[in-house]
C-alpha cells in the first residue's frame, strides 16, 4: 500500500453467493476529486460501504487515509466524512441539535462555533433552529454535508450526492465539493450516475461492471485515451460494452 | 461528553419531541390517575361516612363510639402498580424497539454507524436514556398519585408511607428498564426488525399475562371471588392448616409464578406497599427479611437483561440492517 488517500487490494465483497464486489484494486491519491461510475447493482454503493466500515470484506484490504478498514475502522471513521445516498436525519431535532449530535460523535467536545462556521461555509445560515423536517431535499443534501465536513475529515465520501436534486440543488453542490477540495484539501470520492457532473468536477475516475473495475485513470488521459469519442459519455457506453477480461 | 452521554442525550431530546411516546406515557397515566383517584375518592366516602356518623353519634347523645373503618391509603395504589406491571411492561417493549427500529425507518443508522464511537456507546447511550426517561415517568406518576392520595383521598401520609412509595417507585423503575433493555436486544438480534417486535410482545404475553395468570389460576383461594376461605370464614390459622396438606401443590404453583418476573414486580410493589395483607403496617426490616430474594431476582434479571442488550447490539447485528 502506498500514503495514497484510498488504495484497495483484491477488495471483495459477497452476500451470500452474490458476488457484488470483485477483486477491485484502485489507489486514489491525496487530494483528488474521485467519481466511481457504473450503472445500477455495478457495485459503487458496496465499494463506499466498505471503504467507510459500514460493511466487512469477504476478501481483500483496504486502506483509507493510511489505516486498514478492518485493523484501524474507529481510526477510519474519525478521518472520514460520507454523505450516504438520500441522507435522512433525526426531524424532531434541530438542524443546530443535529449536528451537534453528529459532532460530538466524531469528537468534537465545544462543537458549537465550528457548526456555525461549516454553516456559514455551506450558505446556510440562520436556520439553526428549525426542525429538519421542514427542510427541502436540496437542504438535506447540503446538511449532510455539513454533518460530513464537521471534523474536518481528510477524506470525504458522497454517495450518489446529486440524487433527487433539482439542476440548481446540481450546481450548488458541485460548487460546494470543488471548494472543499480546492480551499480545504479534502480527498473527495463519489459515486454518481451524472456523467456531465463528473466532467466538470472530477479529476480522476474509475468505472465499475458487475462488481469488476473496468477501468481507472485520470479523467484527462481517459479522455485523451478515446480520441474517437466526443463526451466521457460516449467512453463510458463503450467500456460498458467491451466484454470484461 | 462521552459518546454514550450524547447518544443517551440525543435519545431524551427525540422521545420528548414524539408523538407515540407522548401518547402512550399520556394514556399510562391517565389510567394510573384514574384508578389511584377512584380508589382515592371512595376512601374519602367511606372517611367521610364515618365521621359523619360519629358526628351525629355524638349529637344525638351516643358516647359508644364505632371502631373506625380499617382504610390503608397506601392500598390506593394496587391499581397503579397493576398498570405498569401490565401496560407500562408493554410501552417498554415498545420504545425499547422503537430506540433501534427507529434509526433503521429514518435511514440514520448509516450515519451513526460511520462515527468513531466505542462497541458500547450506541447501545450504552439508548439504555442510558431509556431508564432516563423511565426515571422521569416513575418520579412523575409517583407525585402525582401521591398528591392525588392525600387531595382527593384526604389520606395523611406519615414519612413511612412516602419511604414505602419510594421503595416501590425504584422497584417499578427497575421492572421498566429490564423490559426496554430486552427489547433493545431481542430488536437488534433480530434479521427483521418485525421479528423482533413480535418476538418481544410473545415474551410480554407470557410472562406478563400468561404464567402469572396460571399461577392465580392454581391457586385454591382464588376459585371463588373475595377468596375461597374468606367465604367459608375459615380463620387464617386453620387456613394455613388446610394448604399444608397441599405443600407440594402450592410449591409448583409457586414455581409458575416466580417463574415471571413481573410477578417478583408484583410481589415486592404488594409487600412494600402494604397491598398484601400479611406485610401491611409491617415494619420495613420485617417485609426485607422476606422478599430480598426477589429484590434480588428483579435486579439480577435487569443486569442480565442490560448485559444482553449492550452484548447483541453490535455494529454487525446493526449494520445487518442497513444492507
Amino acid at each position: 500500500m502506498t500514503n495514497s488517500a484510498i488504495a484497495t487490494d483484491a477488495l471483495s465483497k459477497s452476500y451470500g453467493s452474490t458476488l457484488a464486489l470483485d477483486a477491485l484494486s484502485l489507489e486514489v491519491a491525496t487530494g483528488e476529486i474521485f467519481g466511481l461510475l457504473g450503472h445500477n447493482g455495478a457495485g459503487k454503493t458496496t465499494t463506499v460501504n466498505l471503504l467507510t466500515t459500514l460493511l466487512a470484506p469477504s476478501r481483500g484490504t483496504a486502506e483509507v487515509a493510511g489505516h486498514s478498514v478492518t485493523a484501524a475502522a474507529t481510526e477510519v471513521r474519525r478521518a472520514i466524512g460520507y454523505l450516504p445516498e438520500n441522507v435522512q436525519f433525526y426531524d424532531t431535532l434541530t438542524l443546530m441539535e443535529n449536528l451537534r449530535f453528529f459532532a460530538q460523535l466524531s469528537g468534537l467536545h465545544r462543537p458549537d462555533q465550528r457548526i456555525r462556521d461549516v454553516l456559514r461555509i455551506l450558505d446556510f445560515e440562520g436556520r439553526d433552529r428549525q426542525k429538519l423536517g421542514t427542510f427541502s431535499k436540496g437542504m438535506r443534501q447540503r446538511v449532510g454535508i455539513a454533518q460530513a465536513i464537521l471534523h474536518s475529515p481528510s477524506v470525504l465520501f458522497l454517495d450518489e450526492p446529486t440524487s433527487g436534486l433539482d439542476p440548481e440543488g446540481v450546481r450548488t453542490l458541485r460548487e460546494t465539493i470543488v471548494r472543499l477540495n480546492t480551499e480545504f484539501g479534502m480527498t473527495i470520492f463519489m459515486n454518481t450516475h451524472l456523467l456531465s457532473e463528473v466532467t466538470k468536477t472530477c479529476t480522476s475516475i474509475a468505472i465499475l461492471r458487475g462488481g469488476k473495475l473496468v477501468h481507472q485513470d485520470t479523467l484527462a488521459n481517459t479522455l485523451a485515451d478515446f480520441p474517437g469519442e466526443d463526451s466521457l459519455e460516449e467512453i463510458y457506453f463503450r467500456l460498458e460494452s467491451e466484454p470484461v477480461s | 461528553m462521552s459518546s454514550t452521554g450524547v447518544i443517551a442525550r440525543k435519545e431524551l431530546l427525540d422521545l420528548r419531541r414524539d408523538r407515540l411516546f407522548a401518547v402512550l406515557i399520556g394514556f399510562l397515566a391517565v389510567a394510573t390517575l384514574i384508578s389511584v383517584g377512584v380508589a382515592a375518592a371512595s376512601f374519602r366516602s367511606q372517611l367521610d361516612a364515618y365521621n359523619l356518623y360519629v358526628q351525629q353519634l355524638t349529637a344525638s347523645g351516643g358516647t359508644t363510639v364505632p371502631a373506625a373503618p380499617q382504610l390503608f391509603p397506601l392500598q390506593l395504589l394496587r391499581g397503579g402498580v397493576e398498570y405498569l406491571e401490565i401496560l407500562g411492561a408493554l410501552f417498554a417493549i415498545v420504545l425499547g424497539y422503537g430506540t433501534v427500529a427507529k434509526e433503521k425507518y429514518r435511514g440514520t443508522l448509516q450515519l451513526l454507524l460511520s462515527r468513531p464511537v466505542g462497541r458500547f456507546a450506541i447501545p450504552g447511550g439508548k439504555i442510558v436514556g431509556l431508564a432516563a426517561v423511565w426515571l422521569v415517568v416513575v418520579a412523575a406518576l409517583t407525585i402525582t398519585t401521591t398528591v392525588a392520595i392525600m387531595v382527593i383521598g384526604n389520606a395523611p401520609l406519615q414519612a413511612i408511607d412516602l419511604v414505602r412509595i419510594l421503595i416501590a417507585a425504584v422497584i417499578a423503575w427497575v421492572y421498566l428498564v429490564f423490559w426496554s433493555s430486552l427489547a433493545i436486544g431481542i430488536t437488534a438480534l433480530s434479521p427483521r426488525l418485525s421479528t423482533g417486535l413480535i418476538v418481544a410482545i410473545v415474551v410480554w404475553l407470557a410472562f406478563v399475562l400468561i404464567i402469572p395468570q396460571i399461577g392465580d389460576t392454581m391457586d385454591p383461594d382464588n376459585q371463588v371471588p373475595g377468596g375461597l376461605f374468606a367465604t367459608l370464614h375459615i380463620q387464617k390459622s386453620d387456613e394455613l392448616k388446610v394448604l399444608a396438606n397441599f405443600a407440594g401443590f402450592d410449591g409448583i404453583r409457586n414455581g409458575v409464578e416466580v417463574s415471571s418476573i413481573t410477578k417478583h414486580f408484583e410481589r415486592l410493589s404488594f409487600a412494600f406497599l402494604g397491598i398484601k395483607d400479611k406485610y401491611n403496617q409491617q415494619p420495613l426490616g420485617l417485609v426485607w427479611a422476606d422478599m430480598w430474594g426477589y429484590a434480588i431476582t428483579l435486579t439480577a434479571a435487569t443486569f442480565a437483561a442490560v448485559t444482553f442488550a449492550v452484548g447483541v447490539t453490535t455494529r454487525r447485528n446493526l449494520q445487518r440492517k442497513i444492507s
